[in-house]
């Protein structure tokens, strides 16, 4: 069945292809628990992720109040500028259900620096996750989530991961 | 694991070649026409000779050849790994002038680039390597000849490769054929699932640990499932039921009286189980995605795509937009034909310039080839 709605499930909302198929590589991962994780149709931007996420996301948050999401983007350069703006579009009361992740660039440029697949790095940082490590997680274009991730794992492993 | 199909001179499959060397799971994606089911009958005639049919005229007919191109053999190679050695399997068919029926020209297995046997029209060539020498027969020109050749032990070669032949699953579906009943027991599931009340039993009859990687499948995604059963009806006869509970209630549910959909989950749970039990397997399924609601595509092919990660091979069509976005660029293969005189084009999807999002460019058509 679907992600069961009244139990602990993540929603992903990636930016783009590239980040889709991270996202699905991430489910892949067989420590992953896959029918916890829904992975929604790529936004066309990071601009739209926010739009799309409160036009049509933000009833369903505050609904179910066992669901999160990740809003995962790229960057372009501006980590912390970027990171900043949605935040501030994020209501306070569902905050903490709700995390921004992404590449400080763009995900091509990891590809490229890894010489892995957009699949392969999404397993991986599901490996890593599973393991409790931040192996590929600390790559310089990665490491920027740190914070973020963190807060995202304490949420979430507990139902993602075996 | 399938590594190369190599087809020519059959149907709209001309000097065609996928190359599926070290993917777990692929999709074949294309408009209507272009050839995917296509791959699935070339692959079939593989799986039939597998299970032991021979007579060239129930593989291929005289209206298989490209445009009716007699005058050009018609060609199917296969190689495939298994347990560390490549297996390599050759048939060539012609149709010579005068002839009413197909026959062989050529016919060649070769693991690790060693001949197992090798033919050339009747004549079949065994080499014998304790004696260094070599054996002769001849096989009737319309026999494949590969089913006929007696194997030494389990360990042969070419009991290997006929039984990875014999097992590989090929679907498409027909729920309304698929209805639970069974009079035997089998491991050959036949491609529109109208058999599968006797694979269900042939699995749980020779790993009866099976039922346990189904249930667990089945729960996830009918929750209410209880149980489900194989209950004798007669003699070798049988029929599966389906318990439903919730909140102490229970309910009896007839197989073939449960939604396609349903049973496309019964299909995907045995599909699995067999990978599991007996596996690494083969399959190919023709558009998985029908008769699935919107809410179950995604996790109805990652739970394909996860079971075949770590053995066995998965090959999928869809023309469905979230099946699509469950692969990735480096194992979506894009079909294209130009137009019905024109033969099938394939290509990678990652060596493909598609601007902007890939499921609109396939509802414009732009992804040509």
């Amino acid at each position: 069945m679907s992600v069961n709605k009244h139990k602990p499930h993540l929603l992903v909302l990636p930016e783009d292809d590239p980040n889709r198929q991270m996202a699905d590589g991430f489910a892949l991962d067989l420590n992953c628990n896959y029918r916890a994780i829904q992975v929604l149709r790529e936004a066309g931007g990071w601009v739209k992720v926010v739009d799309i996420f409160k036009s049509d996301y933000l009833p369903g948050m505050r609904q179910f109040p066992e669901r999160r999401m990740v809003l995962l983007m790229d960057f372009d350069g501006k980590p912390e500028d970027r990171k900043s703006f949605v935040a501030r579009e994020i209501p306070e009361d569902i905050k903490n259900r709700v995390f921004v992740l992404g590449v400080s660039s763009e995900p091509e440029n990891l590809r490229n620096a890894t010489d892995k697949k957009y699949e392969e790095i999404g397993t991986a940082l599901a490996e890593d996750c599973a393991e409790n490590r931040q192996g590929f997680w600390m790559h310089d274009l990665l490491k920027h989530n740190e914070p973020e991730l963190n807060r995202l794992i304490e949420d979430v492993r507990p139902f993602l991961f075996k | 694991m399938l590594q190369r199909l190599y087809v020519h001179n059959f149907r709209c499959l001309e000097n065609f070649e996928l190359k599926t060397k070290a993917m777990p799971s692929a999709l074949l994606i294309g408009k209507n026409g272009s050839g995917k089911s296509t791959v699935a009958a070339a692959l079939k005639i593989f799986q039939s000779i597998g299970r032991g049919i021979n007579r060239v005229g129930q593989l291929v007919e005289f209206k298989d050849f490209a445009h009716g191109r007699t005058d050009v053999p018609m060609r199917f190679e296969i190689e495939v790994m298994l347990a560390g050695s490549v297996y390599h399997y050759v048939l060539a068919l012609e149709l010579p002038e005068n002839f009413k029926e197909l026959r062989v020209l050529e016919e060649q297995l070769l693991v690790s680039g060693k001949p197992v046997f090798s033919r050339r029209e009747a004549r079949v060539t065994v080499p014998r390597s304790a004696q260094g020498g070599e054996a002769q027969f001849f096989v009737d020109w319309h026999l494949v000849a590969l089913p006929v050749i007696q194997e030494q032990s389990e360990t042969d070669p070419l009991h290997i490769f006929k039984t990875w032949l014999a097992r590989t699953v090929i679907l498409a579906p027909i729920p309304s054929l698929m209805d639970g009943n069974s009079s035997g027991e089998t491991l050959r599931p036949e491609w529109n699932g109208s058999n599968l009340g006797e694979w269900f039993s042939g699995l749980l009859g020779r790993y009866p640990a099976a039922y346990t990687t189904i249930a667990e499948y089945l729960r996830e995604v009918i929750p209410d499932i209880a149980e489900f059963r194989n209950d004798p009806t007669g003699k070798d006869a049988k029929s599966m039921n389906v318990h439903f509970a919730a909140n102490a209630a229970r309910l009896v549910v007839n197989f073939d009286d449960l939604s396609d959909g349903e049973k496309c989950f019964f299909l995907c749970a045995v599909v699995l189980a067999a990978n599991k039990a007996y596996g690494p397997l083969f399959c190919f399924w023709d558009e998985p995605d029908n008769y699935l609601s919107l809410s179950e595509v995604g996790h109805f092919i990652l739970s394909l795509r996860r079971s075949f990660q770590n053995g066995g091979q998965i090959i999928v069509t869809s023309h469905n937009d979230e099946a699509i976005r469950k692969f990735a660029e480096e194992n979506t293969w894009v079909l294209d034909r130009k137009s019905h005189l024109e033969p099938t084009l394939i290509k990678l999807l990652e060596d493909i310039p598609v601007s902007g999002d890939l499921i609109n460019a396939l509802i414009c058509g732009d992804i040509t080839l």
